[in-house]
């Protein structure tokens, strides 16, 4: 038996060595499953036992077969891809109020340090929901428990009554930024923005799209800015690519949309619209997206001018389904997006 | 209560007309012998449910059923004092109709002690399968909570004292993954994804559930929701979606999913617009082989 467990733990740390959070704990139940069962079912016994999610089993399959089958060679993970880097540009720093004004497509990379100061300033209110849970409140449905409680102060007679009403929560916030070549001149600053937002409330989330969708939400979720873009960036493999908004919200709503991520949420598209896939596909996932969420909010850096009309055919076929449309190209947009957020909360 | 093998787990759950695939025996066989919960995930329609609900009925162990939902909290899965009876006794006492030495022991007394599913649950040990269904549906607090209550099965109730289970009662978690649940809870847990049966399961499934309905017709249901599930659709079918189908399709009388009848039939299987514009063209060539 020592020597079975020896095997075992090994391709427990096997495991582990391919990235699956395999603790000693699991290494333990594993053995011990594998000792109540037949040897034919050891690749079951490892399954429950040493695995906790459903991405894992491919990964399990894999080192189980090379582990036990005698398979050589585990294929290397993909090379990572580097970091972008926004062109410096020469310009003098300017006083807060032209940079609150300035369209992000014409700051330098100064400028866009200082505005990350002042995007982390920004408090977006979201609008808020009712939840089951109940809460003290000075009016709403009796509160037995409190009541009763006070009612002891008094000798058992209930002479103050308390109440309770359903907490509100502030809904979930969901960006969708466009990093795809035409956005290249905003998308650093949107990230920047996405960074700040996501501070406020950790069940907020944040995608990046171009040809295909990246969560990005776990990556800035660390302090530094800068820190929080390059892992963005890394994580981001289609930077200044085309634009498939269409697949790319269907790929967010089949993956995430209807386990509840999208669902009463608050969603933000940032997007210059220039689809470069099927109009009507959009159409389609910005209806469903429409049904999902509570509001959908469509920044388009391009309405920042004055002279912009939204003839491209993605920004079209969008438009029904959106219910705010600005421009998001400068911070004063950003921040009226705030007020715009708020004015939402019935 | 404790199985011999996992062929003994398979056979008794097909006895409850349950039929697992070896995975999933496998798991419940470790899930009773370790007496660890069980955590089952996969899409929606897969029976996740159904093996609480079916464990129950094997082992012979009353089923408590903890349905989660989001803002749930102690008062609703564990216990909460009868605030409405404790204030008439509250009165009753003041009239001097009880003695007084016995008074604050009364009122906090094991009457007023409104029992919730976990509660019920470890006061019921051995004799009962716990199911705590949809646990992601409730929010990160109330799992820490319930890790709290699943790792020793005893929970101390201030005026009453500590109340333990001799012997912890068995627990089947589901999820349907709308959040990740959290590591800790995990690890505590054997884990299985279960996931779409196979055809041939699939057609003794049906079979199984709906008696009414023929080899043929089960078959050519089965076939024809294996070839839906290859569809890039919003909503995939379950095993129960086919079961409905198939003893839709057996009232109308007929002997195989072909035709007018499978076309009328259709909001069995699929539930959602999009999805259904998208397989109604399809389906006369979905239908033929």
């Amino acid at each position: 038996m020592t020597d079975g467990v020896g095997v075992l733990t090994a391709f427990g740390r096997a495991l582990r060595e391919e990235g699956v959070p395999v603790g000693t704990g699991r290494i333990a139940s594993f053995c011990r499953a594998a000792a109540l069962l037949s040897p034919e079912d050891l690749y079951w016994a490892g399954r429950a036992t040493l695995l906790g999610r459903r991405e894992q089993i491919p990964v399990y399959d894999r080192v189980f077969s090379a582990f036990f089958g005698g398979e050589e060679a585990l294929v290397a993970p993909p090379p990572r891809p580097s970091p972008v880097v926004i062109e410096e540009e020469l310009a003098l720093a300017s006083p807060i109020e032209l940079l609150r004004q300035k369209s992000f497509a014409r700051c330098s990379r100064d400028e866009l340090e200082q505005l990350a100061a002042l995007l982390a300033q920004l408090r977006l209110t979201v609008p808020r929901r009712r939840t089951r849970r109940m809460t003290p409140a000075r009016s709403g449905v009796p509160d037995l428990r409190r009541t009763l409680r006070r009612s002891f102060r008094t000798g058992g007679e209930p002479l103050e009554r308390r109440f309770r009403a359903r907490r509100r929560r502030r809904r979930r916030l969901v960006l969708v930024l466009d990093v795809s070549g035409s956005m290249a001149d905003y998308s650093r600053a949107l990230l920047v923005f996405a960074h700040a937002a996501l501070r406020a409330d950790r069940r907020w989330e944040a995608f990046c799209f171009g040809t295909r969708l990246t969560r990005v939400t776990r990556a800035l979720d660390v302090s530094r800015p800068d820190e929080a873009l390059e892992r963005a960036a890394e994580e981001v493999v289609d930077w200044n690519g085309g634009t498939r908004i269409g697949e790319c919200l269907k790929q967010l709503l089949d993956e995430y949309g209807h386990r509840g991520l999208v669902r009463g949420a608050v969603v933000v598209l940032c997007s210059d619209g220039l689809e470069i896939g099927d109009p009507a596909l959009l159409a389609e996932q910005m209806a469903r997206l429409s049904r999902l969420a509570y509001r959908v909010i469509w920044l388009n850096p391009l309405k920042g001018d004055e002279a912009y009309e939204p003839l491209a055919r993605g920004m079209q076929a969008s438009l029904p389904y959106v219910d705010v449309f600005q421009a998001g190209h400068n911070l004063a947009s950003l921040e009226e997006l705030g007020v715009e957020l708020s004015s939402l909360d019935p | 209560m404790l199985f011999g093998s996992v062929e003994e787990v398979e056979r008794a759950l097909a006895h409850e007309s349950y039929l697992p695939d070896r995975g999933l025996a496998t798991a419940i066989f470790l899930a009773l012998a370790m007496r660890r919960p069980l955590l089952l995930e996969g899409e929606a329609g897969v029976g996740k449910t159904e093996v609480g609900k079916t464990l129950a009925r094997v082992v012979d162990a009353e089923l408590i059923r903890l349905q989660c939902y989001e803002g749930i909290d102690a008062s609703q899965a564990l216990y909460e004092w009868d605030y409405a009876r404790q204030l008439l006794y509250a009165r009753a006492l003041q009239a001097g109709e009880i003695e007084p030495d016995k008074r604050v022991a009364e009122l906090y007394g094991a009457e007023f002690l409104v029992e919730r599913p976990l509660l019920r649950a470890i006061r019921s040990g051995a004799g009962a399968v716990l199911l705590i269904d949809e646990l992601d549906r409730a929010d990160d607090e109330f799992e820490a909570f319930l890790l709290e209550v699943l790792s020793d099965f005893s929970v101390t109730v201030p005026e009453l004292g500590t109340i333990a289970a001799e012997k912890p009662p068995a627990v089947v978690i589901t999820s349907n993954r709308t959040r990740e649940l959290h590591d800790a809870l995990k690890r505590r847990c054997l884990y299985h994804w279960i996931d779409f049966p196979d055809l041939n399961r699939e057609v003794a499934i049906i079979r199984l559930r709906a008696p009414a309905v023929s080899e043929g017709l089960a078959r050519s249901v089965a076939q024809a929701v294996a070839q839906l599930r290859g569809l890039d659709l919003v909503k995939l079918p379950g095993a129960a979606e086919a079961i409905d189908w198939a003893q839709a399709l057996a009232h109308l009388g007929v002997e195989s999913a072909d035709g007018e009848s499978a076309r009328e039939t259709l909001g069995w299987v699929i539930k959602n617009r999009e999805d259904l514009s998208r397989v109604e063209p399809l389906l006369p060539e979905l239908l033929r082989d």
